[in-house]
């Protein structure tokens, strides 16, 4: 065997080693950008079929209808050689004008499958909106106890392992807690009350986990400086923590409206009607308003997907709720994680 | 599992020959001062470890003290003591002695810790500025004391940046982050922002330890200055530092106090061999 | 205050006089920032009040499910519903041999079409003699049909008696209950109403009297049948396949299998004892081991968790066998090996499919990926895979899929972090060493990182059991544990969850039914594997942050 230089062997020519390394990085690489297309896979036929369905060709190029309408069932039928199809009221309208022509003939019907998704959409948004300020007020509190006054003991060991928990419980077992609690034992019926604190419950442990991480990351000089200048510890964090910190808070909590949105197991027990026919606002009183039950989007696209048969006309509104929920929830959490590489670019203390 | 060679220990430098230290304080110390500080017998826990023991020293007034020590010997500590700014860390105590400040036993239950805060103002190791304006900064202590007449803030804010040397440097730019700021000028904020409410004592904490030699002197001409009208106490880590701006020094070894007179005794004829090692730059 | 008074600095007191300035307690002794520690310290304890109230009330409606599951096995068996099931199982022996005769049936009229080329007609009379046999063989369990019938009508009855029983009963305390507080006159008509109801009360014992009457009429309808199957058993026709006539030979040993079993059974029967109580224990076995849920039966309600449990143990399985293999090669991949630019752009997506919404994720199954997978499993040349072609778009594996990819970035990022968190002198050292970039990846990063890993996999697991929308959709939901027998295709089988029954079926319960109770029973379940998920990880982090330090 030739033996080799030390110049020669740093210019070396790719060794099996080498070799294998290049093919397990390739296989790693392959691995990863896997997930990615799955992922993107997804994005697209949702985004393509319910893009369909959301935008027009012509102006206003959106589907105002199906944005701004509650959800009707689609009647099918034919008249006068062709097929028609129209929502309920519609039909009911149009039968009443050309009684004659219609007599005998079959109506096909489609519940859910005309109209839109209105209240759906106000529904989701009321339950996202209050629970996350429940959610978020309990858990940033919480949070500046862990971060600014908990000293090691007992309660904070017991409490750091109650949150861990917590957050690991299945949503259906929220679900499953909601309606045994609130729902049956303090008698809230299926309401938005009762919605809004299983889901801020749900999110308790995340709001807490990253609001005391950005509790955390302040730096401790901002409070001992501030102490040392004489100012109690409410100060501090008031003045001196808590507004550095809320930034992160945010993104975070952000990200957390994403899952509250899109868990649909706990609020199908506690909060979510198939079908209401009011609005959440048309209520006499307010009282009547936190204790009414709402439809939200999950939960409808869980029975258009379920319970309706799969037809070219059912299809429609499906691909379009899905993409109206899968794009605004994707909206939002990507503001949240593009938000976050900013916040950890700016600060960095 | 992985074995791990145990990882090579890091290399040190030798430190340099020992340092001819220049000892010239400006006037001797006047030993009829009064002691402001009495520290009489303190012993301090971190939990189960004993980090300083059985400390006796008094703190004259208007002077410049300076804790002096070998990394861990506790001199941080015990300037932290001074207002209690230990009670943030978990299960640290003063176990035994007291630390008593005109007087008044500072760990007595009674005291009310805002009000000794505001009376020890305390400048870190680190400048530590908060992310807001540089007259923010320094009127942050009034504010948060209800002081909200923006005459008395604007005389307050020019008093101490004069005090602290730094307002004819910053007197344009008083509505500017003090984030833009070099670092020298950050930490003569910081001493700034403790002079503007007004303590009678001020603890640094190696204040110059991250400047520049040029920054180091100007802070070192301010505590000059500052010594007039409050007793300072000061830990360094720079010999020449102490030698150079204090009047009297404590040396401090492995949580003890192994000497304590003035500033030029310890530099120049220290009682304790110990000391003179430390001093002359054969360990530490 | 004037501005004058203001721009005078305020008197200075001495030191002494303001440190020990009385303090302000304005709450109950308490000052301010005492009272707002307890503020934030009361906010901090929701977290465990929130937990023990989920505890409590998924207990709560769970406990009272073992006594009423022990009441509703004690109609079962007092009422004989038990008795009459043992018979039935003779009956279902003998059916599955007729299945059997079926099956031999179709494959040889496929032979026949298939391979020799007849017409369905002449193939069909080619089957002539096999049909007569299986027909006469069919016919032989006539008799014990006709018996099961008369004896199921017989204790149906009894039962429905009874329960219209419990439901006045009901009924009854119902109105008694109303009449706390009620006024003088509605409570004496309240009274009056529940007085009114009249219960029967079923004396069992002489109830299931005509249907162990029947017990001659057995063993006489067994001897017979016993003795016709013989005799057509000898009748039966030979196969020219090697194939079918080892399958003719199998169906003989069934016939001689169920002989026996018809003694078993006979034994059984006689041996059965009405008035042998259900131990507590059988109640809650019934629940922790039963192997049926059957509910909204008119015949008899099972509450068994173990098709349910298999089934999302066999889902998860699946998902993570999927999900493992790509969330850490991904991670090693970002950590390890990826271009900056490459970090900074899957990161982010990847922690951006955590956000897809679960139920968009089932319906994209149903909509798409069940019958893509489908598609796929009737291609011809994959025909070598077990259990292909899938007979239900919608089975363990599309869920599967889904569900992997939900706990992907879970894994993905915990992994990420368990990877990055090996101090980089590991790294440095080895790299010094003279190994290459995988070698040093898989001798050194991996394993330090491996205990950060495993519980990274444990949360995902955590991730995938507690998931509800995904199987819901997408699992094919057939309450049947899967039949391991089937091998690998098992994974096509449709199955349904712990997660997906509970969502299922708790929007039609009756509120504090045996069937409501039941179902949060399955929540316990679900509660404490999360629980135990949960305390396994941290002990498996704990014992790594050691490792490390």
């Amino acid at each position: 065997m030739k033996a080799t230089t030390t110049a020669q062997a740093i210019y070396g020519r790719p060794t099996s080693a080498k070799r294998i390394e290049t093919g397990v990085f390739w296989l790693l690489r392959l691995c990863t950008y896997f997930v990615l297309l799955c992922a993107a896979f997804i994005f697209w036929d949702i985004g393509a079929k319910g893009g369909a369905v959301i935008f027009k060709s012509s102006a206003p190029f959106i589907n105002v209808p199906f944005l701004t309408e509650a959800p009707e069932t689609l009647n099918v039928f034919d008249y006068q050689g062709g097929k028609r199809t129209m929502g309920d009221r519609a039909f009911r309208q149009f039968k009443a004008e050309h009684e004659a022509e219609l007599k005998g003939v079959p109506v096909e019907t489609y519940v859910y499958s005309a109209g839109g998704i209105f209240p759906n959409i106000a529904g989701t948004v009321l339950l996202v909106l209050g629970s996350m300020l429940i959610a978020l007020v309990l858990g940033v509190l919480s949070a500046i106890y862990l971060s600014e006054y908990a000293t090691d003991g007992p309660f904070i060991r017991f409490l750091r392992l109650a949150i861990i928990n917590l957050a690991g419980v299945p949503s259906i077992v929220f679900g499953l807690f909601g309606f045994g609690l609130f729902v049956i034992a303090f008698d809230f019926g299926v309401s938005l009350l009762a919605g809004w604190l299983t889901l801020a419950f749900m999110v308790l442990p995340v709001i807490i986990t990253a609001s005391e991480e950005a509790l955390k990351a302040v730096p401790k000089g901002y409070r001992e400086a501030s102490l040392a200048l004489g100012a109690t510890k409410l100060q501090t964090i008031r003045n001196n923590v808590l507004p550095y910190a809320l930034p992160g808070i945010l993104t975070s909590s952000v990200l957390a409206i994403a899952r509250v949105a899109g868990e649909t197991a706990p609020m199908m027990f506690t909060a979510a009607f198939v079908m209401r026919d009011e609005l959440p606002w048309q209520v006499q009183r307010w009282t009547e308003f936190v204790f009414q039950g709402v439809m939200a989007l999950p939960y409808h696209i869980y029975v258009v997907a379920s319970k309706i048969p799969q037809n070219e006309y059912t299809r429609d509104v499906q691909y379009g709720t899905a993409f109206v929920f899968l794009f605004t929830v994707a909206a939002i959490a990507m503001t949240a994680v593009i938000l976050r590489q900013r916040l950890r670019k700016k600060y960095q203390w | 599992m992985v074995t791990l060679a145990p990882m090579p220990e890091p290399t040190v430098t030798p430190s340099a020959a020992p340092r001819p230290v220049a000892v010239a304080p400006a006037a001797p110390a006047n030993p009829a001062a009064r002691a402001v500080i009495e520290i009489d017998d303190v012993d301090f826990n971190y939990g189960a470890a004993r980090a300083l023991h059985d400390i006796t020293l008094n703190i004259p007034e208007r002077q410049v003290t300076a804790f002096i020590g070998p990394s861990g010997c506790g001199k941080s500590t015990l300037l932290r003591c001074l207002n209690r700014m230990n009670d943030l860390i978990d299960g640290a105590r003063v176990s035994a002695g007291q630390i008593r400040i005109d007087g008044v036993d500072i760990n007595d239950p009674r005291v009310d810790i805002i009000e000794l805060r505001k009376r020890v103002g305390m400048v870190f190791q680190k400048s530590n500025p908060f992310p807001k304006s540089i007259y923010e900064n320094i009127t942050y202590g009034l504010r948060i004391q209800g002081q909200k007449s923006k005459a008395r803030l604007d005389e307050v804010v020019e008093r101490s940046l004069r005090g602290a040397a730094l307002w004819d440097e910053v007197k344009d730019r008083l509505h500017e982050s003090a984030l833009g700021m070099s670092g020298g000028q950050q930490q003569r904020l910081c001493i700034a922002r403790a002079i503007a409410v007004e303590p009678e004592i001020i603890l640094m904490d190696e204040p110059c330890s991250a400047l520049d030699p040029i920054a180091t002197a100007k802070v070192e001409e301010l505590i000059h200055e500052l010594k007039k009208q409050f007793t300072i106490v000061i830990v360094t880590h720079n010999m020449q530092q102490a030698a150079r701006c204090s009047d009297r020094t404590a040396f401090f070894y492995l949580g003890k106090l192994v000497e304590y007179a003035d500033t030029r005794t310890i530099f120049m004829n220290p009682a304790n061999p110990q000391t003179e090692a430390y001093v002359s730059g054969r360990f530490g | 205050m004037s501005a004058t008074t203001e721009n005078q600095p305020l008197p200075r007191l001495a030191t002494r006089e303001v440190l020990l300035r009385k303090r302000r307690g304005w709450f109950f002794g308490m000052t301010g920032d005492q009272v707002v520690k307890y503020l934030f310290q009361g906010n901090a304890a929701v977290s465990i009040i929130v937990l023990g109230l989920i505890t409590f009330t998924i207990f709560k409606d769970a406990v009272g499910f073992i006594p009423m599951n022990h009441a509703n096995l004690a109609v079962y068996r007092l009422a004989g519903l038990e008795y009459v099931d043992l018979y039935r199982e003779q009956v279902t022996a003998h059916s599955t041999m007729s299945r059997y005769l079926a099956d031999i049936r179709a494959r040889q009229l496929d032979i026949l079409m298939q391979q020799e080329g007849l017409t369905a007609a002449a193939a069909m009379a080619r089957l002539a003699a096999f049909d007569d046999f299986a027909n006469k063989f069919a016919d032989t369990i006539n008799e014990q049909e006709t018996l099961l019938g008369t004896m199921s009508d017989l204790v149906t009855a009894v039962k429905e008696r009874q329960k219209v029983a419990e439901d006045l009963m009901v009924a009854r305390q119902n109105l008694l209950g109303g009449m706390q507080g009620a006024a003088p006159d509605r409570a004496a008509q309240l009274q009056k109403d529940a007085a009114a109801i009249q219960i029967e009360v079923i004396d069992f014992k002489a109830e299931i009297q005509p249907v162990l009457a029947l017990r001659p009429e057995l063993v006489a309808a067994n001897a017979s049948q016993i003795a016709a199957m013989r005799e057509i058993a000898a009748q039966a026709p030979k196969f020219a396949d090697a194939e079918l006539s080892r399958r003719m030979g199998k169906f003989q040993g069934f016939v001689q299998g169920y002989f026996k079993e018809v003694e078993v059974i006979a034994g059984r029967m006689a041996a059965w004892d009405q008035a042998k109580p259900i131990g507590w224990l059988e109640a809650f076995n019934a629940f922790a081991f039963g192997r049926k849920w059957v509910t909204a039966s008119f015949w008899q309600d099972w509450y068994g968790i173990i098709p349910l449990l298999s089934g999302s143990l066999l889902i998860a399985f699946l998902a993570l066998l999927i999900a493992l293999p790509l969330g850490v090669a991904a991670a090693i991949y970002v950590n390890q090996v990826a271009r900056p630019a490459e970090q900074k752009f899957i990161k982010p997506y990847i922690e951006f499919i955590s956000a897809i919404p679960s139920v968009v994720l089932g319906f994209f199954g149903i909509a798409m990926l069940g019958e893509t997978l489908r598609r796929v499993s009737q291609i011809p040349a994959l025909d070598w895979v077990p259990g292909f072609p899938m007979a239900e778009r919608l089975n363990a594996t599309t869920a599967a899929c889904l569900l992997a990819l939900m706990a992907i970035p879970t894994i993905f990022s915990l992994a990420e972090d368990a990877i990055n968190n090996v101090p980089r002198s590991f790294k440095e050292a080895s790299f010094a060493l003279g190994a290459t970039r995988l070698q040093t990846i898989i001798h050194i990063t991996v394993p330090a990182a491996l205990s950060g890993i495993m519980a990274a996999i444990l949360l995902g697991f955590g991730r995938v059991v507690g998931e509800t929308m995904v199987v819901l959709l997408c699992a094919g939901n057939r309450i049947q544990t899967p039949d391991l027998a089937s091998g690998l295709g098992v994974i096509f089988q449709p199955v349904h969850t712990m997660t997906g029954i509970i969502a299922q079926e708790m929007g039609e319960v009756v509120r504090n039914s045996i069937h409501y109770r039941a179902l949060f029973m399955v929540g316990v379940v679900l509660f404490l594997i999360s629980l135990l998920i949960n305390w396994l990880a941290q002990k498996i982090v704990r014992r790594y942050r050691i490792s490390i330090g």
